[in-house]
């Protein structure tokens, strides 16, 4: 019989290519009696979420992330569930109490339950829910959990698992069926993946306009006002895509993960397409890259691992889309023949591409949108200069806005302030006043 | 920089980019432990929007020192390492030079309401406990002292008896199952675990310590 820290290890190292690290979420702290009125509550959430420990990988740490059991019915090429011969699971009781162990001692945050899929998505469900039951209700734990949506699970499980969790994940895999076909060919993409995004979204909504009305009857005069205004937002437009909606169920949302390089031919253009979609279709809260490693025993061990600065990069456009709201068409434009992103980072190469045709801008009138244009500025320095501009404040001197958190070294080529720019090269080379050095060429 | 408008405070905006406000920087400057009174005075004589800003020399000085001791406050709620016993009573040990004690003991009480917290400062020698009213009061008293003085009128609740494994086994095993060898990125890591901070007493015995650069030999390299 292994032991649970056998079970620990294994489990635990089988899960570690899951990549949300996240504990960040404002439940406990807008809602704190959303489980219920007690005082025996343990635990808490924090809206910045908090890192307790780090791996030599250079990841936070801070979530009691293993699978519930390694026994999976699927075969997906990439997963060490082709390899690992010891197979293993917990039983809810003892996953929950090992947890509680390691909340005592200050080393984690919250839990990320995922598991291999034994038997069927909803019985293996069905066992995780117990542990989350157990943590939620025997040992009062009201901090961060994120579920993992399997792969087929029926409706009510997710409806259940929605309502008790901050965060809920379905593995994308891959951008389109296609591709997902050719490394985890037993997965259907539009039922198992898209459709429970779908519901996802659909029942985050519902459940939240029902939660937000009950709390209502209880809640003080001024949170009031808040929960109306977000009922009526919900009523009108549903969530609002990018924003941290501060909703009590689910305050975490839905994220979704990509395995990169393990599909032959798959692009960044596509999964940029697909993350796109994503956002727009199923509020999805943000989208995470994990570059394939190629495991010993698998069908895919012979495959050559991507390079991690793909991975990068891909973080670097999907921040674009999502905080600095570019469109998917800028990132278009800057994309190689063959549909991959460029080396190097990508606000820089599309600020290159953009201001072959514009001129550099002036903060002191730039929009909101144009100075997100500018690599040095994000969107803290951007909201300061607008609120100086408001203010009737002006940028006289370039060194002015690095004390607003502008990094000159990056903007300055692409900024100008007085109507004066910064002289490069080129704009040097241009320059018909410069006509000792054009004499000089000649 | 030009004003043309009466003054209003221009860096209103939300989140990280609002700085501290007057109230926060007073409140929370007496906590440095260099504090000195007359910082407070000048404080009262910068624009709000230049001390936001970072604007002057000396409002960078005493934004800097708010930093430092929410940092201090930080570091101990991510690397301080507790336990609890059967009566209720979590305790652990922090290293705090500022006056953030009471931070850090609220942090614990959020999470564990029905417990007792004891937190003995190496720094000033003394253990800051919060009772589950989160009232707060400091001792001159070791540890192992109060945690016996506050455990003797409690009534037992096990929580964790039945686990045969020691904390350092448990955490250990979860620690090591998570890192992908194939990603490693010591200069990554060690960024985001600076060095100071296996000074704290929840680090100093820690596995993480093991993966730092400094604590590795010739062998660990070559293999
Ligand atoms: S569903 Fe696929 S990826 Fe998930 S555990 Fe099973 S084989 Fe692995």
């Amino acid at each position: 019989m292994p032991s649970t820290l056998e079970k620990i290890r294994i489990l635990g190292s089988n899960s570690k290519y899951d990549i949300c690290a996240s504990t960040a979420s404002s439940r406990t702290n807008k809602y704190p009696e959303l489980f219920g009125k007690s005082k025996n509550w343990i635990g808490a959430t924090t809206s910045a979420g908090i890192c307790h420990s780090y791996t030599p990988d250079g990841r936070c740490m801070s979530l009691f992330k293993t699978l519930f059991t390694n026994k999976c019915i699927y075969s997906c090429k990439y997963c060490f569930s082709q390899s690992c011969k010891q197979k293993l699971s917990f039983t809810p009781e003892e996953y929950a109490r090992i947890f509680m162990k390691l909340y005592s001692m200050n080393v984690v945050e919250g839990v990320f339950i995922t598991s291999g899929v034994c038997g069927s998505a909803d019985d293996t469900t069905e066992e995780m829910l117990e542990a989350v039951r157990l943590l939620r209700f025997k040992y009062k734990f009201q901090g961060y959990i994120h579920f993992k949506c399997l792969p087929g699970l029926s409706q009510h499980l997710l409806k259940e698992a929605i309502s008790l969790s901050d965060r809920i994940s379905v593995n994308s895999e891959a951008s389109t069926a296609s591709f997902l076909s050719e490394i985890a060919e037993q997965k259907d993409f539009k039922n198992d993946i898209i459709t429970r995004q779908r519901w996802l979204k659909q029942i985050r909504i519902k459940h939240n306009e029902d939660v937000l009305k009950e709390l209502k009857d209880k809640k003080k005069e001024y949170e009031l006002k808040y929960q109306e205004k977000m009922i009526k937002e919900y009523n009108q437009n549903g969530y609002k895509k990018f924003r941290w909606d501060g909703a009590p169920i689910l305050n975490g949302g839905q994220t979704t993960q990509f395995v990169i390089g393990a599909a032959e031919g798959e692009t960044d253009l596509d999964l940029l397409n697909r993350i796109d979609w994503q956002y727009k279709a199923v509020d999805m809260r943000r989208a995470y890259f994990s570059a394939f490693i190629p495991l010993e025993g698998t069908p895919l061990a012979k495959r050559n691992a991507p390079p991690l600065e793909r991975e990068h990069r891909l973080y670097q456009s999907d921040w674009l889309l999502r905080i600095y709201h570019y469109k998917l068409k800028d990132l278009k434009d800057i994309l190689t023949e063959e549909g991959n992103l460029p080396h190097g980072d990508p606000k820089i190469h599309f600020a290159r591409q953009y201001f072959k045709n514009h001129s550099p801008i002036d903060p002191n009138e730039a929009s909101y949108q144009e100075l997100l244009r500018v690599p040095g500025i994000g969107p803290i320095s951007a909201k300061r200069i607008i609120n100086l501009q408001k203010q009737n404040y002006r940028f006289q001197r370039r060194i002015q806005l690095k004390s607003v958190g502008v990094v000159l070294k990056r903007a300055d080529p692409f900024l100008k302030i007085d109507g004066q720019n910064q002289m490069t090269l080129q704009n040097f080379l241009n320059d018909d006043k410069n006509i000792l050095f054009q004499e000089g060429i000649q | 920089m030009n004003c043309n408008n009466n003054y209003k405070d221009p860096m209103e905006v939300l989140g990280r980019s609002k700085g501290h406000s007057y109230e926060e920087l007073i409140e929370n400057l007496p906590r440095h432990y260099e504090f000195n009174p007359t910082l407070l005075q000048q404080i009262k004589n910068i624009p709000e929007a230049i001390l936001r800003n970072h604007g002057s020399s000396i409002a960078k000085k005493i934004n800097r020192m708010v930093k430092e001791v929410f940092k201090e406050a930080y570091r101990a709620e991510q690397f301080t390492r507790t336990e609890i016993n059967n009566k209720s009573v979590l305790y652990g040990v922090v290293l705090l030079k500022h006056k953030v004690i009471d931070i850090v003991l609220k942090y614990f009480h959020k999470r564990w309401p029905n417990c007792v917290i004891c937190l003995y400062n190496e720094y000033n020698q003394k253990t800051g406990i919060i009772n589950e009213e989160g009232i707060i009061q400091e001792v001159k008293e070791p540890l192992q002292k109060v945690i016996d003085r506050l455990s003797k009128n409690r009534s037992i609740s096990p929580y964790f008896e039945d686990i045969e494994f020691s904390n350092e086994e448990i955490f250990e095993a979860l620690y090591q199952s998570q890192n992908i060898t194939e990603r490693e990125n010591l200069r990554f890591f060690n960024s985001m675990i600076p060095k100071n901070c296996y000074k704290l007493p929840g680090m100093r015995k820690g596995v993480e310590k093991k993966y730092n650069n400094k604590n590795r030999k010739l062998d660990d390299f070559i293999k």
